[in-house]
């Protein structure tokens, strides 16, 4: 076979075979996103409870008793926000 | 007194000075001067072009030299002791690491974990202009061969217009190892073209109404059949899946493919393997690039370098990464005809490899005609599929040649 006849085959062989795998990832990737989404949908997070509620009456009290100190007496908690 | 003076001489690299040996210190120079002032790809082409200026001191002995001084009789090979011994240490690393075809694989493993495969995963269909640009490789293997080159050096010369360096670097160690310098040089150099050779293609080939087709309001008008729900799952599974499917139909590209795909799940893990996926990204490939290049470049002495075949390497590979780009602006023109969700065509000229640049010229080009369309995320889908379109081009060259 003459080399250009063998390019020639190449050329058909090569480009079937590149466009032919990218169709199989195409489909494959399809495939893919539909089996994650039916069985690997995303974990929805479910926000804890925050424990420090629990000791939020402490925290409060801390907080009352130290600006009580600072201002000597004359400061008021009126709100306490979490930054 | 004559004769201090004649064995002085002779120990200098003066003895075994030529024109062709400064001409290589020439475009040593040149080369070094496009990587540092120009950054031109300057990670590869400083160490290609200092290789290629330690190749070219006369007695230096860090030349490689041609395949046929290691062969012995029944097929068998010098043992790296005595190519070190003889040849240097130079030869040492090209025949452990070159010869062998160990770094091109080691390099697209850190490409792999370097990769996101995120944007090709979301608009799957564009994977196609990946495969319609691979059509410049396999023209100039034809057109080459009227012009003298072997079928292998040809198809070595074609691999160029895949836009991808270690994609090249592999194919023509294994195909025409005699060529592995100037194939090199000519890929890394258009690499770093690609600012200058798609807006020039692109200009040739594309309309204004074309240029200014905006992706996301026909993503708005049409859109996509499936929402990726969890895009971590799909993420890890699909490099396995990828890469086994790969290894069934086209073996010869598992090295290449294989690695690439291998980096990118260690990066796609997570935390658990990110150790591994920081080495192959940092120490390794930084380390395989400096030995690639440096042993690359000491491919490229004057009696191999400075022969017509590297002038038709130059013009042969400009023309192969012309005609891929333009192989994915008309298929993307062909597939604009039947359907009513247009594609920009700047979407087909980056089915080239040449990762993330190629994106980047296409969204600015693109942003140009309407500072609202940025198709970045678009061009990067057809970019990756690109890179494994010439890994499997180059798979079926070296199957079929080799």
């Amino acid at each position: 076979m003459s080399p250009l006849n063998e390019a020639l085959i190449i050329t058909v062989v090569g480009m079937v075979t590149v466009f032919f795998i990218l169709f199989l990832i195409i489909f494959v990737g399809n495939l893919l996103i539909r089996f994650c989404n039916k069985y690997l949908p995303e974990e929805v997070r479910v926000k804890k409870s925050d424990k420090s509620d629990d000791r939020a009456p402490q925290i409060h009290r801390a907080i009352e008793a130290a600006i009580d100190v600072f201002t000597k007496g004359k400061g008021k908690v009126t709100n306490i926000r979490k930054l | 007194m004559e004769e201090i003076l004649s064995k002085l001489y002779n120990m200098t690299a003066f003895s075994g000075m030529s024109w062709q040996v400064v001409l290589m210190w020439v475009i040593a120079f040149i080369l070094l001067y496009l990587g540092i002032k120009k950054e031109y790809e300057p990670l590869l082409l400083v160490p290609i072009a200092f290789g290629l200026l330690l190749a070219n001191f006369p007695g230096g002995g860090m030349g490689i030299v041609p395949a046929e001084n290691i062969v012995l009789e029944g097929e068998r090979y010098k043992n790296l002791f005595e190519i070190a011994n003889e040849y240097g240490i130079m030869n040492y690393l090209y025949y452990s690491l070159i010869k062998t075809g160990l770094l091109p694989p080691v390099i697209f493993m850190g490409v792999g974990a370097l990769t996101d495969f995120g944007p090709m995963l979301r608009n799957l269909k564009l994977s196609l202009f990946g495969a319609a640009a691979q059509i410049g490789i396999f023209t100039v293997l034809i057109v080459s061969l009227l012009f003298g080159f072997t079928l292998k050096e040809a198809a070595s010369l074609g691999i160029i217009g895949g836009a991808d360096g270690p994609t090249a670097i592999y194919t023509t160690i294994k195909l025409a190892p005699h060529l592995l310098g100037p194939i090199a040089i000519a890929a890394y150099s258009y690499m770093a073209l690609v600012p200058v050779i798609i807006p020039l293609v692109a200009n040739m080939f594309m309309t204004k109404k074309e240029f200014k087709i905006n992706m996301r309001e026909m993503d708005k008008l049409y859109p996509p059949k499936y929402q990726i729900k969890n895009l971590r799952a799909v993420k890890i599974i699909f490099p396995i899946v990828l890469g086994s499917v790969t290894a069934i139909f086209v073996p010869s590209a598992v090295p290449l493919v294989g690695m690439l795909l291998f980096g990118n799940l260690v990066k796609e893990i997570g935390a658990a393997t990110l150790r591994l996926s920081e080495a192959a990204t940092g120490a390794i490939l930084n380390t395989a690039t400096i030995f690639l290049g440096l042993t690359v470049g000491a491919t490229m002495t004057a009696d191999v370098f400075l022969s017509p075949k590297t002038l038709g390497i130059v013009v042969g590979g400009f023309i192969a990464f012309a005609i891929s780009i333009a192989g994915g602006i008309l298929a993307v023109k062909i597939h604009n005809i039947f359907t009513k969700k247009k594609i920009n065509p700047l979407v087909g000229a980056t089915g080239l490899s040449a990762v993330p640049m190629a994106s980047r010229v296409a969204n600015e080009m693109a942003l140009k005609y309407d500072p609202t369309n940025h198709i970045l995320q678009y061009c990067m889908a057809s970019n990756i599929s690109g890179v494994i379109g010439s890994a499997v081009a180059a798979g079926v060259l070296i199957s079929m040649l080799s």
